[in-house]
């Protein structure tokens, strides 16, 4: 007898707890919380970043005790202890009041107005000026005092500096010369070679010729510096204060307040660009990421070199040539604990074994005559670069070996029904058809070293590096230099600032700009990979 | 076919053969290779110490019978001797030719010289026969010839220090004397009837620039069971400890030059074996007290509550078998060198660690150190003068110093601690790695608390019951997660959410209550609400969707409702009542924090392999359980997750190794402080972030840059061993299915 009480139970008020139903939902809730822990990351990393660069009025501030404040605003909340609202302003003038961001009760306000006269200086040090122009001397003459004039006399500065950056370029050029022969002048020492010697006495005497041209150099440096900074303007504060800042020490002046939406827009892409292309400022926390991002791309690079060939011929030694056994299980399992071994673990490694072992013999080898001064014997882009290439090759490998799984056994038979031999068949049919799934590798691996700081930490990455791997002196690819990284970058200047609260806004947009470039590779890859499976996705299962 | 063409092509094949699986074979190698070069730099941690006999000289001449001090620079290259008469003889270690001679006289009446004691960094108080004392100073300096190649030589200088007259009554058994920095003398003699004389000399400059001079003398109360057997006296000439053959110890604190005052009296030993060696180990705080057993141990005062501190025993070393004769320390680190008439032993105080013993033909009589401690210089009674290479690579790492709890100098009780350097030279390093070890499991611990459930349950639905088409979104989305760097997750977590988390920890655990809360009733709603065949459509794939405005309600709410209850209930400072009812303290950057942001890193691989796994069950069984009558909850359960189980417990393992390594988040949102301590509320130091941070302090081949090393041994062997582990299961696994 078949008993259908199930049937019955369907009306029961406990059907719907019986078959687990509940449970259901609580695992849809989980994916939920998940998505949505993911998407706040993504909302806040945006909402703090994108705003940055954003030219926000300045307001002008009457408080209950009398006194006067121009500030931006940045944020409103719940004070601690009552009910009442504050808000938090960027009053920037680091230099006259030490602190750039100021809490406010809203019951103080008296009064707010948006002056359209109020101006933002951006300067080379101190971080931002907010107050108004009140005189402008020019080598010691008034100069009638209007936004225009102040921009014409800017623009004038701007040139003149642009022209000693020229100088300071020839300058550079002139001591790293300088730097070289001293170098070779250690090598001859070192080779103690007779002083008298007639290569000697040439490097001597090219060496009094540079130093000649150096000094000429460095007084013309000075005399045009002096000749700059004789352009003054007095501005005043929001208490009253005045300040008088050389024109040299200004980067860039706007009155956000008469602006428009459209002015504002451009001036949002003007400060994009500078981001993308400009040096750093102020210990990092202002100006642009140039170098940083240099050096993550120039990082990245190097790191394909070696890892991708590597990755790929592992991966066709997997799943190509060797035969199905314990030495395929090892070599497996080897790659996944290559994969699974922590990132600092790399990192110590490359410092033991690049930077201590192969470094230092390259220096005793190469250049001992400048011991105790290491060259590769201390972190450098190579040694970063190889490290995290050893970190990333499993990622090609499992790739590879997932894009020449998914080829049909068929393609393979034909091919040697043909005639072709292994080598031929692999080069001629199976790379071309699983170069996607390589590239996917390539790219996600890619993604990882962009974003992988810890063994960089000890490998060579720095704050502030002199200058980047490239350059016009000879041999041009410099890779024993020290280098900036942007993931690093967010660790230095987050962390490591003496004025976490001012760096913060540059943090967030490194953080937006390292989001982006990683979200987009690994989306890119991941696309590339189902579009592939999808190919080739009959006759396999 | 042509043939040459076809030659070429098959010896393209074997090159290529050949080049792929060296290829391959590199790749496990380089696996081993890691862990063989880590392993090798911390290896030497573990290495005995050994001694190398450098040079052994018999002294010929009679004049040179009486040796009363022995010396040798840290070259090995110059010794030299002081005899009773006050004549310093130079000579070279190696074959023995004397080099120089110099004499010191007492300034006095004095000829003969009746004992010296050397301290120090080759300083010797020299007692003259008619009870003045000198203190003198050999000082080698290394000189580079500039013009011959750098040739080193070494150059020798003599200084003395102080000069004390003798003191009025009396002869003295043993007389100590100290200089400071300051200037300040301490004499202190030991009279044959048993009692201690002290006298003190200090100069200072008074507010008007004038030096003005203090000067005391005292007698110090000595009355003892028994009789004062040995003194010894701490460089600053600040403390005085006595040790009696009834094996009672004695401590005297001479700060006030106008009142010295015994701080402490207290047998030592219960069975009043005689005391017979004292000396302060390098750093003045520990004393090390020899006995007539022959053996060794050290103290220091311990505070116990409010209390004056006591002498209390700290330390036992190895020990001899006979009467020990004398104590000397290192003046570079903890290690105590002891002298009987069974030899000569090393021993290193924190680690308790038995370095050597050096058992030279002949009994040795007297022994002296160099200064950097690499070398050692010793006279026998047979007036032979040996001298040995030392080799003392880690004598602070033992298996006990880095697992165990250690009774550090000035800690109230044995505990685990890391503190690896100190502003100061005789600073005790402090390597536990327990603390450490223990904070990366409790990181990946609060971590996988998180992530597990969210990841797995999340894995389930997404494989089994969301839309195909949504399913194709959700996946990539969660991958593309996996990619964001640990370093932005880091940093949102410590300036971000951490603040927001001390704001606001009331909403915090108030949410934890709220959103299971929202979740029942919107299931019991539910239950009603799925009469209505169009609101039925929700439970084909979409209840994600559904469920997502319910929690972002229910944290909202709670968000509001926070500080209300928080001041209803913990009156107004949940942080304060922990601390005050609970005796935990808050830090900003707890573990709270660690396991929402190592969480969030380790959710989208163990999703991934989770959803993989039970993706990749033959959907015959799904069919046939359906089939069946089993409801959808049911088949997940009972069919599908048994099968995928391995699949999970290895996405789990991996997880579990990325959170034991993970190093930025916990760099950035732990407050890196090595507690061992389980509460939430506290950070932690784990292995990797421990790492990154030390590392490019430590000086390469020191103790600390191979005990990091080791950490990273340890690091690697735990992760080596779930992803084997879970590699191993996959195997399995695909083997099973058919699958990759």
């Amino acid at each position: 007898m078949v008993d259908f009480k199930g049937l019955n139970m369907r009306k029961s008020k406990y059907f719907f707890w019986r078959v687990g139903e509940p449970m259901v939902w609580l695992s849809a809730s989980a994916l939920a919380v998940t998505l949505l822990c993911a998407l706040t990351l993504l909302i806040v990393i945006m909402v703090n970043g994108l705003g940055v660069f954003w030219p926000s009025a300045i307001q002008q501030l009457e408080l209950q005790d009398g006194s006067r404040i121009f500030g931006q605003q940045m944020q409103v909340e719940k004070s601690p202890d009552a009910e009442a609202l504050r808000r938090q302003y960027k009053i920037a003038n680091r230099d006259l009041n030490g602190l750039d961001f100021r809490w406010i009760d809203e019951a103080q306000i008296v009064s707010q107005t948006e002056p359209q006269e109020l101006l933002v200086l951006e300067r080379v040090e101190h971080g931002d000026f907010y107050g108004t122009l009140q005189q402008l001397k020019i080598g010691g003459q008034n100069v009638p005092v209007t936004p225009v004039s102040l921009q014409k006399e800017l623009d004038r500065v701007t040139t003149a500096l642009d022209e000693l950056a020229e100088l300071e370029e020839r300058l550079n050029r002139a001591s790293y010369r300088m730097e070289q022969l001293r170098l070779k002048l250690l090598k001859l020492d070192y080779q103690s070679v007779s002083l008298q010697a007639p290569k000697r006495q040439r490097l001597l005497e090219e060496k009094s010729r540079l130093e000649e041209e150096f000094n000429s150099l460095v007084n013309l440096q000075s005399r045009r510096v002096t000749e700059i900074r004789k352009g003054v303007a007095l501005f005043t504060d929001a208490a009253g204060r005045k300040k008088e800042i050389s024109l040299a020490d200004i980067l860039q002046v706007y009155s956000p307040n008469r602006m428009t939406v459209g002015e504002k827009i451009i001036f949002y892409g003007h400060k994009l660009v500078e981001l993308l292309v400009g040096e750093p400022r102020e210990s990092n926390t202002e100006g642009g990421l140039f170098p940083a991002i240099f050096g993550t791309v120039m990082l990245i690079f190097v790191m394909s070199l070696f890892s991708f060939p590597l990755g790929v011929i592992a991966a066709i030694y997997l799943r190509e040539y060797a035969r199905e056994g314990l030495v395929v299980r090892i070599v497996r399992i080897a790659v996944n604990n290559l994969a699974g071994i922590p990132s600092i673990v790399y990192g110590i490694f490359g410092l033991a074994f690049f930077v201590y072992g192969i470094g230092s013999s390259i220096d005793l080898l190469f250049f001992p005559e400048r011991a105790p001064t290491p060259t590769f014997g201390t972190g450098g882009l190579l040694w970063a670069s190889l490290t995290l290439a050893l970190l990333t090759v499993p990622v090609v490998i499992v790739a590879t070996e997932e894009a020449l799984g998914a080829i049909p056994r068929e393609m393979r038979e034909g091919s040697y029904a043909l005639g072709a031999t292994k080598f031929q068949t692999l080069y001629k049919v199976l790379l071309p058809m699983a170069s996607p799934g390589i590239m996917t590798g390539l790219i996600l691996a890619m993604a990882r070293a962009a974003g992988e700081v810890a063994p960089l930490m000890i490998t060579g990455v720095v704050k502030l590096a002199p200058s980047l791997p490239i350059d016009g002196n000879f041999p041009f690819v410099h890779l024993e230099r020290k280098f900036m990284h942007l993931g690093f970058h967010i660790y230095d200047i987050g962390f490591q600032s003496p004025n976490v609260e001012a760096a913060k806004p540059m943090v967030f947009v490194t953080t937006l700009l390292l989001v982006l470039i990683v979200l987009l590779m690994s989306s890119v890859a991941i696309r590339l990979r189902n579009k592939m499976k999808k190919r080739y996705t009959f006759g396999t299962f | 076919m042509n043939p040459a063409f076809l030659k070429k092509i098959k010896r393209n094949d074997r090159l290529a053969r050949w080049l792929i699986t060296a290829g391959g074979m590199m790749i496990i190698f380089s696996v081993i290779f890691i862990l063989v070069l880590i392993a090798k730099v911390s290896l030497p941690l573990f290495f005995s110490p050994s001694a190398q006999l450098y040079s052994s000289l018999q002294l010929q001449s009679v004049e040179q019978q009486n040796i009363l001090a022995i010396g040798m620079d840290e070259y090995l290259e110059t010794g030299y001797t002081l005899d009773d008469r006050g004549e310093l003889v130079f000579f070279s270690i190696k074959g023995g030719r004397e080099l120089s001679r110099q004499q010191f006289s007492s300034d006095g009446t004095a000829t003969r010289l009746l004992s010296v004691e050397s301290f120090g960094h080759q300083k010797h108080a020299l007692l003259w026969d008619d009870g003045s004392v000198t203190v003198e100073q050999v000082r080698f300096t290394p000189v580079f010839d500039a013009d011959n190649d750098n040739q080193r030589s070494i150059v020798y200088k003599l200084e003395r220090l102080a000069r004390f007259v003798a003191p009025e009554s009396g002869r003295s058994v043993q007389t100590l004397v100290r200089v400071d920095a300051q200037g300040r003398q301490t004499r202190v003699d030991l009279l044959a009837e048993g009692t201690i004389e002290l006298y003190q000399r200090a100069v200072t400059e008074n507010f008007l620039g004038d030096a003005e001079v203090f000067e005391n003398q005292h007698q110090l109360d000595a009355t003892v069971n028994g009789r004062i057997s040995t003194l010894t006296l701490s460089s600053n000439g600040r403390q005085l400890y006595a040790g009696t053959d009834r094996g009672e110890l004695l401590r005297w604190d001479l700060s006030d030059i106008d009142a010295p005052e015994r701080v402490d009296q207290l047998q030592a030993f219960a069975d009043q074996r005689a005391i017979t060696a004292l000396n302060l180990v390098f750093g003045d705080i520990s004393l090390a007290v020899g006995d007539d057993r022959g053996g060794i141990t050290t103290w220091f005062p311990v505070r116990k509550g409010e209390q004056q501190p006591v002498l209390t025993r700290i330390h036992e070393l190895s020990g001899h078998h006979e009467r020990i004769e004398m104590i000397s320390p290192s003046s570079r680190d903890k290690t105590v060198f002891s002298l009987s008439a069974d030899g000569l032993r090393l021993d290193h105080m924190t680690s308790e660690r038995f370095l050597l013993q050096l058992n030279p033909p002949g009994k040795i009589a007297r022994f002296a150190l160099t200064t950097r401690g690499n070398a050692l210089i010793a006279l026998t009674k047979e007036n032979t003068l040996l001298s040995w290479k030392l080799e003392i690579p880690h004598p602070e790492v033992s298996f006990g110093t880095l697992f165990g709890k250690v009774w550090y100098e000035n800690y109230p009780e044995p505990v685990y601690a890391w503190q690896s350097s100190s502003a100061s030279d005789d600073y005790e390093p402090k390597m536990s790695l327990a603390p450490l070890i223990f904070g990366t499991l409790k990181g990946t611990f609060y971590a996988m608390l998180f992530a597990v459930p969210l990841a797995i349950f999340g894995a389930i639905y997404t494989s089994q019951f969301a839309r195909p088409r949504l399913r194709g979104v959700i996946k990539p989305a969660v991958e593309v997660m996996a990619a964001i760097p640990t370093v932005i997750i880091g940093f949102l977590a410590a300036l971000w959410l951490a603040p927001l988390i001390e704001r606001s920890l009331g909403s915090l655990f108030l949410s934890l209550i709220l959103v299971p809360a929202a979740l029942m009733l919107s299931i019991l709603f539910w239950q009603g609400a799925r009469k209505f065949e169009s609101l039925k459509r929700v439970e084909r794939g979409f209840e994600f969707l559904a469920i997502a405005p319910v929690i972002i309600m229910a944290v909202a709410i709670a968000a509001t409702l926070g500080p209300g209850v928080e001041n209803l209930l913990f009156a107004g400072n949940l942080k304060q009542w922990l601390f005050t009812e609970m005796g935990t303290r808050y830090d900003p950057r707890n573990s709270i924090i660690i396991a929402f942001a190592m969480g969030f890193a380790v959710i989208p691989i163990l999703f991934t392999i989770a959803e993989d796994s039970l993706s990749n069950v033959p959907p015959s069984l799904k069919a046939a359980s359906l089939a069946l009558g089993a409801s959808r909850w049911q088949t997940v359960w009972r069919v599908i997750l048994p099968s995928a189980s391995p699949g999970i417990f290895a996405g789990t393992m991996i997880g579990f190794g990325r959170a034991v390594g993970e190093t930025m988040i916990v760099l950035m949102a732990t407050g890196n402080t090595a507690i061992i301590d389980l509460s939430i509320f506290n950070g932690m130091r784990p292995l990797s972030a421990n790492i990154a941070v030390e590392i490019p302090e430590a000086p390469v081949d020191g103790s600390l840059y191979r005990v990091l090393f080791l950490s990273a041994v340890i690091l690697f062997v735990m992760t080596f061993v779930v992803n084997t582990l879970a590699e191993i299961v996959r195997q399995r696994l695909r083997a099973k299915y058919g699958r990759f």
